[in-house]
């Protein structure tokens, strides 16, 4: 069910550009897609698909968007659509003010595709050099640009190699460079952690969040949640082909019905005053327990300590000495 | 070799492009029909209205702001998968093997060897670099979209307009360099193969050579007809699998005329007569070749030298003939000539008399026109090729060649009141199915005549000066000399030969040929691409290629009158042949009438109606191949060579507007 709904403009007649046609046309929103259909039929012309079901959401600027669902949801279908890779089959989809099929909007946006398609006979230096080429930058500009995307993708040591060589992780961060070689106002990415290994994952996050942090808009379509948790302002979850939630990741996470309180050096005296306390004020299901760290932290801070001091067993653990168990769980009903 | 006339550039240029308009207009509206059907089978018939709309407004701004430094940024892409895919190093070593082993299987004492090497680094070249251009433009667009690699290209601001040109401009200039370099290779390789001379067989001097008989003119060796003035014969050492026939002949000259100076004289005799003889040594031809000859010294301690080979490479200027007219004994003029039954549809036939009869008025005449010196590099003579066929009626002394006859008149403007030039007719053998060069001299023995047919003057005239004159046209007559025997001649079989054109610009020419073909091919499979898998893109592109080079055939097959009925000599069209087969029926009756008649009558008008259409649709390549004219050492025609480019340009034009609306219309990620 859909619980946030767009505030786009009435949609005009004219697909054209719609900053100058439409009064109504906020630069603030960056994407806007009203009634989008897509359904995809057989040579003859049959139904075969209903890819996606009248969609209605809208992307503001300088915001990380995230489009979640299982395989075959509508994800990449809705990404495809606002790029001008398909065409709808009703309704439209507005990008940067501008028609999703016209051409011109692309000098504003990057895109990283599901497995970073790019021509494998190239290799790094060669690859930015040519999609820099496609965009209007002057060549000193676009080979300072070249080098410093490898260098911030960390590629600088297989720049000369051709991508038929390149690992995954690699792969996928060439394909960010070239997502990000025309300094783009809108990022689109598809699955951008998919295959990574936790670093790699790690990384991508990190450089999203720093894609924000310049007042860029990213939207990205994942089926990791976890990923999508830890960098989206707001999410739009998708299945089957519909539009069941939308809104701000921390207002649709929050568990209104309890209270979580965290406190650091608290003895094991103090939790049965605590939970008696709490008791007396009616509250109930009561546990009182150390919090759990994520797998991805606790392995992260494994592989910087052990590039720190290497050979030597990591004794970093914020939930204390993993030989001895786990602190106790206390529950009462 | 019978070459096609054509028309001058600047005459076929403005039908040409009204032509290209109309087919292009025609296009656009089948195009828009046709994607007004499948518009509407998808969104439905008004709907579809705005669809078809939409792309064609949308086509203006996408030619108009087509960037050329997108393009060129493809094209480069474009160039590095070419050469990073080894698509084109393979070709090259393929050619490349072929050059180096490929002159072991040839020669093997051909007559004309230069043939067989020109043909073969043509033909070769050819196939190489087309079956490249194929391959090239089939399987790149269609891989880019299969392996989505074409995503991230067409997310950045790229038209659709500069995938194409991209595409087409990369592999275009990927197979141009490779064409310079196999064009280079070829010329090199044939030069080398065919370069050589070859010593005379015994002692380099005159005791190397026999007498002949000169009553019977007869080899006292071998029994076999020497030359009319020959006096002595020798044989050379056999190289690239041949040796020559050597000869000294006798020239005889008046002894008031300045001394002959050629480096061939072995000897000169005064005569008793007061004339002046030189005996001369020639190298006899061997195929289109001979060797210079040069005599150091003189006499029985003359030292003769022979050259590298001349004649290979050349490049004939033929200068045809605007008429071609047949007389028959009674002076009728006709245009087919003496009928001497289905010997030759081209020729037409002269004959010379019979033993009743030995006069006869029986003749062809060659108008020419555009007759001027400068055309003509040799100031003493002017050369005339022949190649005629010879019907006898008897066979005679088979070994005796048939006599013909040229004469020369000048074509005045007015004749009533205009005197005339004829010349004396000058004889000389037959010498059938090979071509044969006359050298007519500067000066001709000849006389003038009033307009009454009266004679007015006896004497030597100018060729260009007086029989040509200042309307530049000249009547060449040919009549046969034996009685009871015929000539057949056409109207390319005899030219005055122009100045040879450089070898060198004639054999860029043909890879010009073979270049404008390639465009043709890469742009046919990058349109095709566009909207096709690879496999149909190979299928259709090969199916086209075929279509194209044997247009001539196939338009000859489906020839129809302006009823759009076939023109054949029986066994109709392809259905009817097809029935013709199935049940046994010959071609010289009718179909029994009936409904299947009728049916395979109306279906038959439609394929050969669509087949014409077909030959027009598909490049002609056969127009765009100019192999023969070198490998018969004729110059290719620059006019023939700007039509050839300016069709080559129309279809890219159109190709491209093809290419670019169907990938403009598709869904590359569906």
């Amino acid at each position: 069910m859909v619980t946030e709904t767009s505030s786009s403009s009435q949609a005009t007649q004219n697909p054209g550009r719609l900053e100058q046609s439409n009064p109504d046309y906020d630069p603030n929103i960056v994407i806007e897609a009203q009634n989008l259909t897509k359904v995809y039929r057989d040579f003859w012309g049959r139904q075969k698909v209903r890819a996606l079901n009248a969609l209605d959401l809208e992307v503001r600027k300088g915001e990380i968007f995230g489009l979640l669902g299982p395989n075959g949801s509508g994800k990449s279908t809705t990404i495809k659509l606002l790029l001008g890779l398909l065409f709808p089959t009703g309704g439209r989809a507005i990008v940067l003010g501008e028609n999703a099929t016209d051409v011109a909007k692309n000098e504003r946006i990057g895109y990283l595709p599901e497995e970073s398609y790019l021509y494998k006979f190239l290799n790094a230096e060669e690859t930015l050099d040519f999609y820099g080429r496609l965009f209007d930058i002057p060549a000193k500009v676009r080979k300072e640009r070249v080098q410093e995307l490898i260098q911030l993708v960390g590629l600088e040591k297989a720049k000369r190699r051709q991508l038929r060589e390149y690992s995954k992780g690699m792969t996928r961060r060439i394909g960010l460079a070239q997502a990000l070689i025309n300094d783009p106002e809108l990022i689109l990415l598809d699955e951008p952690t998919s295959g990574l290994d936790p670093l790699g994952t790690r990384d991508m996050k990190d450089m999203i969040l720093k894609l924000r942090d310049q007042g860029k808009t990213v939207v990205m379509c994942s089926h990791l949640l976890a990923d999508v948790e830890d960098v989206c302002d707001r999410i739009a979850i998708l299945f089957q082909g519909d539009l069941k939630e939308m809104g701000r990741v921390d207002s649709l996470l929050k568990v209104s019905g309890e209270t979580q309180i965290k406190a650091e050096n608290l003895p094991e005296s103090a939790h049965e005053e605590i939970r008696q306390l709490i008791a007396k004020h009616g509250g109930q299901n009561i546990v009182v327990d150390n919090p759990r760290t994520t797998l991805e932290d606790l392995f992260l801070n494994i592989v910087r300590e052990s590039e720190e001091r290497p050979g030597m067993r990591s004794s970093s653990s914020t939930g204390g000495d993993a030989d001895s168990g786990t602190a106790a769980a206390d529950q009462s009903n | 070799m019978y070459v096609e006339s054509f028309p001058q550039f600047s005459e076929w240029f403005l039908p040409g492009l009204l032509l290209f308009l109309a087919v292009l207009l025609s296009g656009a509206v089948l195009g828009l029909f046709f994607g007004y059907l499948v518009a509407a089978f998808r969104h439905g018939p008004f709907e579809a209205f705005y669809v078809v709309a939409q792309v064609v407004a949308e086509a203006v701004p996408d030619f108009k702001n087509t960037s050329p430094r997108r393009v060129v940024a493809l094209a480069r892409l474009a160039i590095k998968e070419a050469m990073r895919r080894r698509v084109v190093l393979v070709t090259f070593a393929i050619f490349a093997v072929m050059v180096l082993f490929g002159s072991w299987f040839m020669g093997g004492g051909t007559e004309k060897p230069e043939q067989i090497y020109v043909n073969f680094v043509l033909w070769g070249t050819q196939m190489l670099v087309l079956l490249m251009g194929l391959l090239l433009s089939a399987f790149s667009l269609p891989d880019d979209i299969k392996n989505k690699t074409i995503y991230t290209v067409v997310t950045k601001p790229v038209r659709a307009t500069e995938i194409v040109l991209g595409r087409m401009l990369g592999f275009a200039t990927a197979g141009t360099l490779l064409l310079v370099l196999m064009g280079l290779i070829s010329y090199f390789f044939v030069w080398r193969s065919l370069d050589h001379s070859h010593q005379i067989l015994g002692d380099q001097s005159f005791a190397a050579f026999t007498a002949v008989d000169t009553e019977t003119h007869r080899s006292t060796v071998t029994g076999k007809r020497v030359s009319q003035n020959a006096l002595y014969e020798a044989k050379t050492t056999v190289d690239n699998d041949h040796s020559h026939r050597l000869e000294i002949i006798s020239d005889v000259r008046e002894a008031e005329q300045p001394p002959l100076e050629s480096d061939d004289i072995i000897r000169t005799v005064k005569r008793d007569d007061g004339k002046i003889e030189y005996q001369r040594v020639m190298c006899l031809p061997v195929g289109n070749h001979t060797h210079v000859v040069t005599v150091a010294g003189e006499g029985d301690d003359a030292k003769i030298t022979l050259g590298n080979s001349v004649g290979y490479f050349r490049a004939r200027v033929p200068i045809y003939c605007s008429d071609l007219t047949f007389y028959n004994r009674e002076g009728e003029a006709n245009k087919k000539g003496t009928n001497v039954g289905k010997e030759s549809k081209r020729k037409g036939y002269v004959d010379g008399g019979s033993a009743r009869n030995r006069s006869t008025l029986s003749r062809a005449t060659f108008t020419f026109e555009g007759v001027r010196e400068n055309r003509f590099p040799n100031l003493d003579f002017v050369p005339i090729d022949l190649t005629m066929s010879v019907y006898r009626s008897y066979k005679g002394d088979i070994e005796k060649r048939v006599i013909a006859g040229l004469q020369f008149e000048s074509i005045p403007d007015k004749p009533d009141v205009q005197n005339k030039f004829i010349s004396e007719i000058i004889e000389f053998e037959t010498n059938e199915f090979t071509l044969q060069t006359l050298p007519v001299p500067k000066k001709i023995v000849g006389r003038i005549v009033a307009p009454d047919g009266s004679l007015v003057e006896e004497g030597a005239y100018d060729l260009f000066e007086d029989f040509a004159g200042e309307n530049q046209k000249l009547l060449v007559v040919l009549s046969c000399r034996d009685i009871n025997q015929y000539i057949g001649v056409g109207r390319s079989d005899a030219y005055l030969r122009g100045k040879d054109q450089a070898y060198w610009w004639n054999f860029l020419k043909g890879y010009i040929g073979i270049w404008c073909q390639l465009m043709i091919m890469i742009a046919l499979g990058v349109a095709l691409s566009t909207f096709l898998g690879s496999p149909l893109v190979m299928l259709s592109a090969v199916a086209v290629m075929i279509v194209g080079f044997n247009t001539g055939f196939l338009r000859k097959l489906a020839e129809v009158d302006a009823q759009g009925n076939l023109i054949n000599e029986g066994g109709g069209g392809p259905l009817e042949s097809f029935v013709r087969v199935v049940t046994q029926q010959n071609t010289m009756v009718d179909l029994d009438a009936g409904i299947v008649d009728t049916i395979v009558e109306k279906l038959d008008y439609l394929l050969v109606n669509m087949m014409q259409l077909l030959t027009y649709l598909a490049p002609n390549f056969g127009q765009l191949n100019f192999s023969n004219y070198l490998v018969h050492g004729y110059a290719v025609d620059n006019n023939q060579l700007l039509i050839g480019i300016a069709v080559t340009i129309a279809f890219i034009f159109g190709l491209t507007l093809l290419g670019y609306f169907c990938l403009k219309t598709r869904e590359i990620a569906k």
